[in-house]
């Protein structure tokens, strides 16, 4: 689909917001993701996953700048068109007889300002935690902030912050970086609550064909496009991640 | 101009509407590629390489990109013969286009297990056999490797088929040639290449190679021109039809590989970037026709001067 970019700005250290014209037909769940095209040529091949943001009527992606597709992409400018496909995958389910708990780390609060979102349409409770490295790199203005330098909130990592909170009726809802979601995990099997985490990995198609995205769970390899990006943490064998 | 451009083209028995092709392992089952082209517009498609049991595949890192190609070692997970032929067939059978089995086994008996299994499904037009694997009864050394093998594999599977059979190449040989040539008189109908080209991605940080297979098949444009070089030779080798894949992104590309001999063309790691390449690609041969005067696509076969 090619759509045009209405506006692309930095709003953190690194951290970018791509507002991308939404026609109408475009809607999707917290938790799904697009496939970005950051080029018509072929250099970089592939296309980049990224979660879904925000939806109005502009599509909105958060990103970080890591390597040269999202630098490509942080050079965009309004009026440019950009070719994306989705909305691929399966996004979070909101339940609304739990304590719900929103933890992200990094970028990784991409999906999670979505599902807030759409919790807080339907009035419903929950608490959110972010972490991040520094204060710099802050890309969020609500919510619980922890930073591994101490420079803003809570000295530490997010899930060390959010630990006390998390109790049997809790369902977590998680997306960060792996040793992140490790440790959650962990915390998880010993707290008997839920979790429901949207994982990464490197993938060609997004749409199920590849077969690149493979992710080890209970019931044999699982592919984070089309089984995911959303799984129920206890599916997943994370000893091998 | 405005005249009509003839797009058919014939290998064994079967005509094919247009040249274009999609390549097993690129295009699932066919059915996920439904909602972002009409398949009927296909001359065909080839679906993922099918094995006697279910396969869970390699563990990941199973990708890895590269400039303009990717390194992948899948390890052909697939859901076995029989789960295809009873789930997912039913489902693709309605496409007016021809559907392509591509098979792989360890032994031999595999391969004709398979092919015997195919010959009653009858909207399998023809059997597509993957000879990059290793033949686990002589050490693991790839099928397509040796001559002699592919000889033997080759003709095994002719006594038990009665599809039109299609030996897909490895590049990774000294000599394709040759290997095509087992093939052409071993009775083979048609012979696709290239297969994907063995390669490895090492991370500096860790010192290990990206992908957990260490060792993965590099595709997508990066490898046409060796695509298009060993169809050329395999060309004026054999007189089997030839299918040219690797690295087709453009009717320009695929193109290249008739003119070099391909009488089809199968379009892979492209349909991962843009799902509906293939029907770009289709248009864009016919625009070449009809700016070129050309009124058989196939007349444009094998015309590269030697
Ligand atoms: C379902 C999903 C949702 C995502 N959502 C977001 C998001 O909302 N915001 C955001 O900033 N990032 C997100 N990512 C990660 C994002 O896709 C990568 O950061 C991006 O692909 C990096 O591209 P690059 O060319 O800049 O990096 P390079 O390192 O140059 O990329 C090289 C290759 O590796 C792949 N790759 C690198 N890092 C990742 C990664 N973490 N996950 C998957 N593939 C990777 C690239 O796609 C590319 O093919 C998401 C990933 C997935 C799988
Ligand atoms: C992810 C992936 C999976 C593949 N699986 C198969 C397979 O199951 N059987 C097979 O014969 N070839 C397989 N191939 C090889 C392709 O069919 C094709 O020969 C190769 O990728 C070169 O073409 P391309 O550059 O257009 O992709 C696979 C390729 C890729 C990228």
């Amino acid at each position: 689909m090619q759509l045009q970019i209405v506006s692309n700005k930095q709003v953190s250290k690194d951290t970018y917001l791509i507002k991308i014209d939404n026609p109408e037909v475009f809607d999707a769940y917290p938790g799904q993701f697009v496939m970005v095209r950051v080029n018509n040529y072929n250099y970089p091949l592939l296309r980049r996953p990224f979660s879904i943001y925000n939806l109005s009527n502009t599509i909105d992606l958060l990103y970080r700048k890591v390597g040269e597709g999202t630098s490509m992409l942080s050079l965009k400018k309004p009026g440019d068109s950009i070719d994306i496909l989705g909305p691929l995958g399966n996004g979070f389910k909101i339940k609304s007889d739990k304590k719900l708990i929103l933890i992200g780390g990094g970028i990784g609060i991409a999906p999670l300002c979505f599902l807030k979102k759409k919790i807080d349409e339907r009035k419903m409770n929950c608490e959110t935690y972010f972490g991040f490295n520094s204060k710099d790199e802050i890309c969020v203005d609500y919510g619980n902030i922890a930073t591994i330098d101490g420079s803003f909130g809570y000295k530490g990592n997010v899930v060390d912050m959010a630990i006390d909170k998390i109790e049997e009726n809790s369902l977590i809802y998680a997306c960060g970086p792996t040793i992140m979601l490790k440790k959650l995990a962990l915390l998880c099997h010993e707290k008997k609550c839920n979790m429901e985490v949207s994982l990464e990995s490197r993938m060609a198609c997004g749409m199920g064909v590849c077969l690149g995205c493979a992710v080890e769970t209970k019931n044999g390899m699982s592919l984070v496009c089309s089984d995911g990006p959303v799984f129920d943490y206890k599916d997943i064998l994370w000893e091998k991640m | 101009m405005g005249k009509n451009v003839n797009l058919t083209c014939k290998v064994a028995n079967l005509i094919f509407k247009n040249p274009v092709l999609t390549a097993s392992g690129t295009f699932g089952y066919g059915v996920e590629y439904e909602k972002h082209l009409d398949l009927n517009k296909l001359g065909g498609f080839v679906v993922k390489g099918l094995s006697i049991k279910e396969r869970s595949g390699n563990n990941p890192p199973r990708i890895v990109e590269t400039p303009c190609g990717m390194l992948n070692a899948i390890g052909l997970q697939n859901i076995g013969v029989d789960r295809f032929l009873k789930e997912k067939l039913p489902k693709i059978a309605k496409f007016n286009t021809h559907i392509i089995a591509n098979i792989y086994g360890t032994q031999i008996d595999e391969f004709l297990e398979l092919a015997e299994k195919l010959n009653n499904a009858e909207r399998i037009s023809a059997i597509e056999v993957n000879v990059s694997c290793p033949n686990v009864r002589v050490g693991g050394m790839l099928f397509g490797k040796d001559p002699n093998m592919v000889f033997k594999l080759t003709s095994a599977i002719k006594k038990v088929s009665d599809k039109p059979i299609i030996i897909k190449l490895t590049p990774n040989v000294s000599d394709i040639v040759s290997i095509a040539k087992a093939a052409e008189s071993a009775g083979a109908d048609a012979v696709s290449l290239i297969n994907t080209i063995a390669g490895m991605v090492i991370d500096v940080k860790s010192k290990k190679p990206v992908l957990f297979n260490k060792i993965g098949g590099l595709s997508g444009p990066a490898i046409y021109p060796v695509g298009v070089k060993m169809v050329y030779e395999v060309y004026h080798a054999v007189k089997i039809p030839v299918i040219g894949v690797g690295g087709i992104y453009s009717a320009d590309i695929a193109l290249q590989y008739m003119i070099a001999g391909a009488m089809l063309v199968e379009v892979g790691t492209a349909n991962f970037v843009q799902p509906n390449i293939t029907i770009e690609i289709i248009k864009g041969m016919e625009e070449y026709a009809k700016r070129e005067g050309i009124s058989n696509i196939s007349d444009i076969i094998g015309s590269c001067c030697k």
